[in-house]
C-alpha cells in the first residue's frame, strides 16, 4: 500500500519544525551500455531532526542509490534535495564536498577506518578537512570517543580493535562534526547480535538526547524494528513510510542478548 | 591544509620504507647522475681553461708544414731563426717571439737515466713560457754563442736522475756529450698534455749542434704572442704575410707552415668537451627520466591500493584539490628525497674521483640546485597523472572498491 509523500509522519516532538531534509520527486536514472536502469522513479520525502529512520528494501531496490543521493555521494538525475533551506543535488562537486563536510555524516557497513591510524586520528579526519585547528580537533575528537564509550582507547588502531568498537570509532568520525544528519549503511551489517544492539542503542541515544537525524538502511528486521520510522523501498519507489508502532529499546535488547548468549556458552 | 597533506604523505611512505627507497633510488641515480656529469664538465672546462692560459697569452704557434713531394711526405724544418726575428721586427701586432726545437730522448747520469724532453731555446722563451728559476742560473746569451753544455732541468728530471741529491753543479750525459746543471726549474705542475717538470731546456744553439744536429738556423716551432686578445686575427695575418715573402712562396702556392692561434685550440678543445658533456647530460637525464617514470608507477599503484581510503577521505568532505595534493605532495616527497640523496651520492662520488684523477670535480652549487629543482618538477609531472587520477574517483565507487 504506497503512501504519498506528504502523508509521510511528521516528528512526534515538533511537528511544526521544518524538514532537514526534502527529496522531492527525485529520479536517478544510469546508463549501461545500451540499456538505462531506473533506480529512483520519483521518491520524495521528508525528514525531521529527532528521527531514527530504518530504510529497509531488497537489493536493487534504489535503496543504495537514495542514500548516495542524500549523502551528496550522487547526484538525482531529476527532483530535488533540499536540505534545510539549500537546493545541494545541483551543487557542483566542490560544494558537494563542503556540504558533506559539514551537514552530513557517514556510517559505513565496513567501518572504513584509516589502517595503523588511532581511534582519535580516525576521528579527527573530517575535521581535518574542515581545518579545524590541531588542538581543538583533539578535543573535540575525545568528546565523541568519550560518548561512544571509547574514551579508554583513543590510542588504539582499527587492528587492536573488535568490530563492534571499530563501529563506534566510525560513529564518533560521523558525530565530531555536529552533522545533523547521519547516515549509515547497512552499519550492523558486520556484527554479532549482542554488539548489533549495541550500536543500535548508540543511535537511538544520539537520537533521543541530541536531536539529530539518523538514518539506517539494513535488510534486517531486528534492526528496523529498532527504528522510530520505517521506508520500504521496491523497484525505484516508495513501497510505504510508516510509524513503528512498537520501537525496540536496544538498550535492553543488547543486554537479553548477552545473557542469551552467556546462557548457551554454559550449557 | 598543505601541512596536512604533508603528514599524510609522510605516514604513507613510512608505511611502505622499502617501496619508498626504492622508488627514491631510481631518481637518486638519475640526479647523481646528472651532478656528476655536470661536474665534471665543468671541472674539465676550468681545467683546460687554466692550462691554456697557463701556456700563456694570445699566442700564435707556427709550425712547419709537412708537404707532401713527389708522392712521399717528408716532415720539414722550414722555419728559421730568421724568420722569427723578422716577425720580431716587422709584424706590428706581434708583442714577443721565441723559438724552440724539442726531441725526445734518453738522458743519463751517475745515478740513473731517464727519458724525457730535452729542448732547445733561444733568450725569449724562458719569459714567454713563463718559466722561473728554482736554483741556479739561466741560461746566458754567452751560453749561447758558445754553444755550452749546459742545461736547466725540470722537478722531475732532477728527482728521476739525482733522486734527492743535489743536482746544481753535475753532469747529464745527452747522446754522446756530457751537461752542466746550471740551473733548476721551479715546479709548474701537470697539464693534461703533458707533465711540465719533465724536462731539460738549453740553448738552441748548443741543441743544434750537440743533441739534434739541424742545417743553418732551423727551429722546429715559432711561438708569437699577439698584443692583446684583439689583435689576435692581424698578427696572424702578419705572420702569413712575412713568412709568405720570406719563402718565396708563389701566389698559387700553399703555405709552407702553418699557423695555430691559442683561440683556436681552446675553441676546438670546448667544442669536443661540449658534445662529450652533452651525450653524458643526455644519459643522465634519461636516467633521471626513467627514475620519474618508476615514480608515476609507484603512485599509481598507491592510489589504486588506496581508493577505499580516497573515498572515505571524499565522503567526509575531502575537496577533490585536496586528495589531488595529497598525492602530489607524496610524490614530492619521493622525488625530493631521491634528489637529496642523488645529490649526496654526486658529492662522494665527486670526492673519491678528485683522489683518484688528482684534479677536482666542480660541483657547482647552482648544479646541485637546479638538479634538486629538476627532481622536484618530476615529481610533480609524474605525479600528476596519478594524483589526478585520485581526485577525479567517483566516492560512490571508490567506496565500495574490493
Amino acid at each position: 500500500m504506497p503512501q504519498k509523500a506528504l502523508l509521510a509522519p511528521r516528528s512526534r516532538s515538533s511537528s511544526n519544525a521544518p524538514a532537514l531534509a526534502r527529496l522531492v520527486e527525485v529520479k536517478r536514472h544510469y546508463v549501461m551500455g545500451r540499456d538505462v536502469v531506473h533506480a529512483l522513479q520519483g521518491v520524495s520525502l521528508e525528514f525531521f531532526p529527532g528521527q531514527l529512520v530504518g530504510i529497509v528494501g531488497s537489493s536493487g531496490s534504489g535503496k543504495s542509490t537514495m542514500m548516495n543521493i542524500l549523502g551528496c555521494l550522487d547526484r538525482p538525475s531529476s527532483g530535488e534535495y533540499l536540505l534545510g533551506e539549500v537546493e545541494v543535488g545541483g551543487l557542483s562537486t566542490e560544494e558537494r564536498a563542503i556540504v558533506r563536510n559539514r551537514l552530513l555524516g557517514f556510517i559505513f557497513q565496513g567501518f572504513h577506518l584509516l589502517p595503523r591510524t588511532t581511534a582519535l586520528e580516525n576521528t579527527e579526519l573530517p575535521l581535518v578537512y574542515r581545518g579545524v585547528s590541531r588542538k581543538e580537533r583533539r578535543r573535540m575528537a575525545i568528546e565523541a570517543l568519550v560518548r561512544v564509550g571509547l574514551g579508554e582507547r583513543l590510542q588504539h588502531t582499527p587492528s587492536e580493535l573488535s568490530g563492534g568498537q571499530q563501529q563506534r570509532v566510525a560513529i564518533a568520525r560521523a558525530l565530531v562534526t555536529k552533522a545533523p544528519l547521519i547516515l549509515a549503511d547497512e552499519p550492523t551489517g558486520n556484527l554479532d547480535s549482542v554488539t548489533t544492539y549495541e550500536v543500535l542503542a548508540l543511535l537511538q541515544e544520539l537520537v533521543r538526547d541530541e536531536g539529530r537525524t539518523v538514518l539506517v538502511v539494513t535488510h534486517e528486521p531486528e534492526v528496523a524494528r529498532c527504528t522510530d520510522r520505517i521506508i520500504t523501498v521496491a523497484d525505484g519507489l516508495l513501497r510505504s513510510d510508516i510509524w513503528n508502532p512498537e520501537v525496540t529499546d536496544a538498550r535492553a535488547a543488547a543486554i537479553a542478548a548477552a545473557e542469551a548468549r552467556s546462557q548457551e556458552t554454559s550449557s | 591544509m598543505i601541512f596536512e597533506a604533508f603528514l599524510i604523505a609522510l605516514r604513507s611512505l613510512n608505511a611502505h620504507r622499502v617501496r619508498t627507497f626504492l622508488t627514491a633510488l631510481g631518481i637518486l641515480i638519475g640526479t647523481a647522475a646528472v651532478v656528476v656529469v655536470v661536474a665534471l664538465g665543468t671541472g674539465a672546462r676550468t681545467r683546460i681553461e687554466a692550462e691554456v692560459s697557463n701556456i700563456g697569452n694570445n699566442l700564435l704557434f707556427i709550425f712547419s708544414r709537412s708537404a707532401a713531394r713527389s708522392g712521399a711526405k717528408s716532415i720539414q724544418m722550414n722555419l728559421t731563426d730568421g724568420d722569427a726575428d723578422a716577425i720580431r721586427s716587422e709584424a706590428g701586432a706581434v708583442a714577443q717571439v721565441a723559438v724552440w726545437s724539442q726531441v725526445k730522448g734518453r738522458v743519463h747520469s751517475e745515478l740513473n737515466s731517464h727519458r724525457t724532453s730535452v729542448m732547445g731555446i733561444d733568450d725569449y722563451y724562458f719569459d714567454v713560457r713563463g718559466f722561473a728559476l728554482k736554483a741556479g742560473r739561466k741560461l746566458s746569451v754567452g751560453d749561447a754563442r758558445l754553444k755550452s753544455k749546459v742545461l736547466l732541468i725540470g722537478k722531475t728530471v732532477k728527482e728521476e736522475l739525482f733522486k734527492d741529491e743535489a743536482a746544481l753543479g753535475r753532469y747529464v750525459r745527452i747522446g754522446r756529450h756530457a751537461f752542466l746543471v746550471v740551473g733548476i726549474l721551479k715546479e709548474k705542475g701537470r697539464s693534461s698534455f703533458e707533465d711540465q717538470d719533465d724536462r731539460i731546456l738549453m740553448p738552441i744553439s748548443t741543441f743544434r749542434t750537440r743533441v739534434s744536429p739541424t742545417r743553418g738556423q732551423r727551429v722546429q716551432l715559432i711561438m708569437a704572442s699577439a698584443k692583446t686578445r684583439a689583435h689576435t686575427q692581424r698578427a696572424e695575418r702578419q705572420v702569413e704575410q712575412i713568412l709568405r715573402q720570406r719563402h718565396n712562396s708563389a701566389d698559387d702556392e700553399p703555405d709552407d707552415f702553418r699557423v695555430r692561434s691559442q683561440e683556436s685550440f681552446r675553441k676546438a678543445q670546448d667544442e669536443m668537451l661540449d658534445l662529450v658533456t652533452l651525450v653524458l647530460t643526455g644519459a643522465a637525464a634519461i636516467a633521471l627520466f626513467v627514475g620519474g617514470v618508476g615514480v608515476m608507477n609507484i603512485m599509481l599503484v598507491s592510489v589504486a591500493e588506496r581508493t577505499r581510503e580516497i573515498g572515505l577521505r571524499m565522503s567526509v568532505g575531502a575537496r577533490a584539490t585536496e586528495i589531488l595534493m595529497q598525492f602530489l605532495i607524496e610524490s614530492l616527497i619521493l622525488t625530493f628525497l631521491g634528489g637529496i640523496l642523488g645529490i649526496a651520492l654526486a658529492l662522494s662520488t665527486a670526492a673519491l674521483l678528485r683522489a683518484q684523477l688528482g684534479w677536482g670535480l666542480l660541483l657547482d652549487p647552482f648544479a646541485g640546485v637546479i638538479a634538486l629543482g629538476t627532481s622536484l618538477v618530476i615529481g610533480v609531472i609524474f605525479g600528476a597523472l596519478p594524483a589526478a587520477r585520485a581526485a577525479r574517483l567517483d566516492p560512490v565507487e571508490a567506496l565500495n572498491t574490493r
